[in-house]
């Protein structure tokens, strides 16, 4: 009987013993689930789905897309066995192709690059897939988290739902050359005419005489003080920025009249014509690439642009086959980061990957998209030399293998992390491109002279048309929700 | 017949009148009067049905979607009445593209018109290397419009373009002139560029025209006496006038949808300085999305075409 129960003890203990592992073994499998990182998690569920299937994907055209056509794209395909389509399509055609698209219902794109400001509208038109479900069932939402909270909050959602992850960390920052600013005999004539120090400007005032003061003193070695880009799709997001920095709202929040022709604004335009005396002739056509050559040529002394101009004007990239377009640099090392005057950069436009609502394989399409943005294949990609996706993840301002790609690159890092902080969001409504048209019409009209006032006045009547349009009390929701967020109006 | 008969019997033959007999010949007979004189209907039908489906349908669906409200955000098909005509009537921007398009139309026209003429003119006489001038007078018109946009966008480009650096030459300073920005530059700009792409149409169906102009009429007419002018104005004019007024009609409606060189220099502006009524269209329907409004649009633009084309055409007939 003291056997039979001896035995029976020891049967208990040794099938407790048993027990205890299997539930360690089952914690410790689970622990192995959880630990996976997000772009792990899509690709083991993208093997189980893909089965050669090919998704297709809509990119900026141009360098952008030299990220999925010979880094991402190759390598999602590798790791899962999912094929991946490119169809580049120019920003400015973007939103037109995504809408005609989605309008036809064929289903032919998967996967979608989307401008920030334009989510309210493609989210309303039904164009985007909530991503929410997708997100819990894959476990990302860690992840998304470490997104820098300006992109992760302003540019993720619309009504409290998920339609894009926020990918691409664009913000104006300020480059000036360091030699110049550094020069003792300018240093000395600007302080005995400014009473001031020679250094980046902090205001717009700061600005005008820097940039006068150095193209008076430089032209003759044929250095103007700054060049900006002032094709209207550019110099409206600058605009924006401009105008809420000296205080300006866009609408009166009580009636939704616009309010962009008030002083502030007639300010601003007048000024930006007013610089355009000290920038390089012809400077009212400067796109991006025209202001490029201008800035590593070494021909102005300051500029306004998105990051990649940081890393181009460092040199690194010189011997990129993708970037041969590419002026080569003569001021390589020469170069500061700022923030613009007032502090306040604009976020403009940026990328956000979202899937189409119209899409016959949204579960492969998200799938790729939360690979590409995961904290492991994110890192990577705003390091490629030749795409232009710019760090966004609170993670790429401080890795440790960026910070050594040149010299600078931590002041570099500091500076868009700064900006990450402080900037403005673009102006985003319902029907955004319609505001942005008549406010980039205003801009063309302001190259040819017209007087800002009245360019204004039109512009406001323009955008009070719109909104009537649109609907006073839907499109006041809509401002009043966007004006609310962090980076609508410096605090 | 008979075959038939003499298996169904005699009974059933009595049951056959004559008169149903010919009756049913009769019918037959109208059976095939009606086919014959309806045959060319039938051979013109499955054309005629095509063309209803690809012309007529699709105006009809324009009329129809002009009546509703669908916009980029709005895909209902409730009819709102004409509020759409209501809006296009008021306007202010479609009014003034419009007004462009014709300011465009009024001015190159003309132009490509009387340089047609003179080319023609000049090589109506056999040059020698006459053929090769020809066809290369001729290439402009092979180039997509677009691409002759973008060319001419270089031409005028303010650092790199030919143009600027020629007048530099002339000025002896580096020329900065914004072509496709400074007001008053910006329509001279784009006609030349229009003038340059589609006078040598002109030229070439004139040419064709001068020379088909009787011989004998000219040689009468210069052994009477007849002046140059009094020649080309009495002889020569009212012999190509049919061509010219064609070569008229067609260049006008493809002047009246101006957009691929405009868009390509200066997409509408500044501002809306030079933008026509097909970017106006464009720009509304395919950017903006405002499907129901831009098909009313469009149903004025057909409206306006028909009665200039059906004006036109009345012209022409007239001069025959």
């Amino acid at each position: 009987m003291k056997d039979q129960s001896h035995g029976l003890r020891r049967l208990t203990v040794l099938r407790g013993l048993l027990l205890s592992l299997v539930a360690a073994s089952a914690l410790a499998w689970a622990g192995v689930a959880s630990a996976q990182s997000a772009a792990q998690k899509a690709v083991e569920a993208a093997k189980k789905i893909c089965n050669g299937k090919t998704i297709t994907i809509v990119w900026e055209a141009g360098l952008q897309s030299l990220d999925p056509t010979q880094f991402s794209g190759p390598l999602w395909e590798k790791e899962t066995g999912c094929k991946v389509k490119v169809v580049e399509v120019p920003t400015a055609e973007m939103f037109t192709k995504i809408m005609q698209e989605f309008r036809a219902g064929t289903g032919a794109y998967d996967a979608l690059n989307v401008i920030p400001a334009w989510m309210p509208d493609l989210a309303q038109a039904g164009a985007l897939e909530v991503l929410d479900p997708y997100v819990d069932k894959y476990g990302f939402r860690d992840e998304l988290k470490k997104i820098a909270p300006t992109y992760r909050d302003n540019q993720m959602t619309v009504n409290g739902k998920i339609y894009g992850f926020p990918d691409d960390g664009d913000v104006f920052l300020f480059y000036y050359r360091k030699d110049i600013f550094a020069r003792a005999d300018l240093k000395k004539a600007f302080k005995d005419k400014h009473k001031y120090d020679l250094a980046p400007p902090k205001t717009w005032k700061q600005f005008d005489e820097i940039g006068s003061f150095l193209t008076d003193a430089l032209k003759k070695d044929h250095i103007y003080g700054a060049a900006f880009f002032r094709e209207p799709p550019y110099t409206m997001f600058m605009f924006q920025e401009r105008f809420r920095v000296e205080g300006g709202k866009f609408f009166d929040a009580n009636t939704m009249n616009a309010t962009v022709n008030g002083p502030v604004g007639v300010k601003v335009f007048t000024e930006m014509r007013n610089e355009n005396r000290f920038m390089p002739p012809g400077v009212e056509k400067f796109g991006f690439v025209e202001n490029l050559a201008t800035f590593l040529k070494g021909e102005s002394a300051m500029t306004i642009s998105w990051p990649p101009y940081g890393r181009f004007a460092a040199g690194y990239l010189a011997n990129e086959k993708a970037l041969s377009w590419v002026p080569k640099s003569t001021i390589a090392g020469k170069v500061g980061y700022a923030l613009p005057p007032g502090g306040h950069p604009e976020l403009a436009a940026g990328f956000a990957l979202s899937v189409a609502s119209t899409s016959k394989q949204k579960e492969a399409a998200y799938l790729f998209i939360q690979w590409l943005n995961s904290e492991e294949i994110s890192g990577k990609r705003v390091k490629l030399p030749y795409a232009l996706r710019d760090p966004f993840r609170d993670s790429h301002y401080t890795d440790p293998e960026y910070l050594k790609l040149w010299p600078d690159a931590k002041e570099y890092l500091s500076a868009l992390h700064q900006g990450a902080q402080t900037g403005l969001l673009d102006l985003s409504l319902i029907q955004t491109d319609k505001y942005e048209e008549a406010l980039r019409q205003g801009i063309s009209k302001l190259w040819a002279g017209e007087d800002p006032k009245a360019i204004l006045d039109k512009v406001a009547a323009d955008w009070d048309g719109i909104t009537k349009q649109v609907g006073t009390d839907k499109q006041k929701a809509v401002y009043s929700a966007w004006a609310s967020k962090s980076g609508a109006y410096p605090k | 017949m008979e075959r038939g008969s003499a298996g169904l019997g005699a009974p059933f033959l009595s049951v056959l009148s004559l008169r149903d007999i010919s009756g049913a010949t009769h019918l037959m007979q109208s059976r095939g009067a009606f086919a014959e004189r309806n045959f060319k209907y039938l051979l013109v039908g499955p054309a005629i049905f095509v063309l209803l489906l690809i012309g007529i349908f699709p105006l009809v669906y324009l009329l129809m979607v002009s009546f509703q409200g669908i916009t980029m955000t709005e895909t209902s098909t409730d009819f709102v009445g004409a509020r759409n005509y209501a809006q296009l009537f008021h306007d202010a921007r479609m009014w003034e593209a419009l007004l462009h398009t014709v300011i465009f139309t009024a001015i190159a026209l003309p132009v490509e018109l009387v340089l047609g003429l003179a080319m023609a003119q000049l090589f109506l006489e056999r040059l020698p290397g006459r053929q090769i001038f020809v066809a290369l007078l001729v290439l402009p018109v092979v180039v997509s419009p677009i691409v002759s946009g973008a060319t001419w966008a270089l031409l005028f480009d303010h650092r790199f373009g030919p143009i600027n650096q020629i007048i530099g030459w002339f000025t002896g300073d580096t020329t900065a002139i914004l072509w496709s920005i400074n007001p008053k530059l910006v329509y001279p700009a784009i006609i030349a560029a229009e003038i340059w792409q589609w006078t040598p149409f002109m030229f070439l169906l004139l040419l064709a025209a001068l020379a088909n102009v009787d011989k004998s009429q000219l040689e009468a007419a210069a052994i009477d006496g007849a002046g140059w002018w009094r020649t080309f104005f009495r002889i020569v004019l009212p012999a190509i006038w049919p061509v010219m007024a064609i070569a008229i009609l067609i260049r006008g409606l493809d002047l009246f949808r101006l957009f691929d060189i405009v868009w390509a220099l200066t997409k509408g502006g500044p501002g809306t300085m030079t933008e026509t009524i097909s970017i106006f269209t464009y720009v509304k329907g395919f950017q903006q999305f405002e499907t129901s409004y831009t098909a009313a649009v469009a149903f004025l633009v057909i409206i306006l075409l028909s009665v200039v084309v059906m004006l036109a055409l009345k012209r022409v007939e007239l001069a025959r």
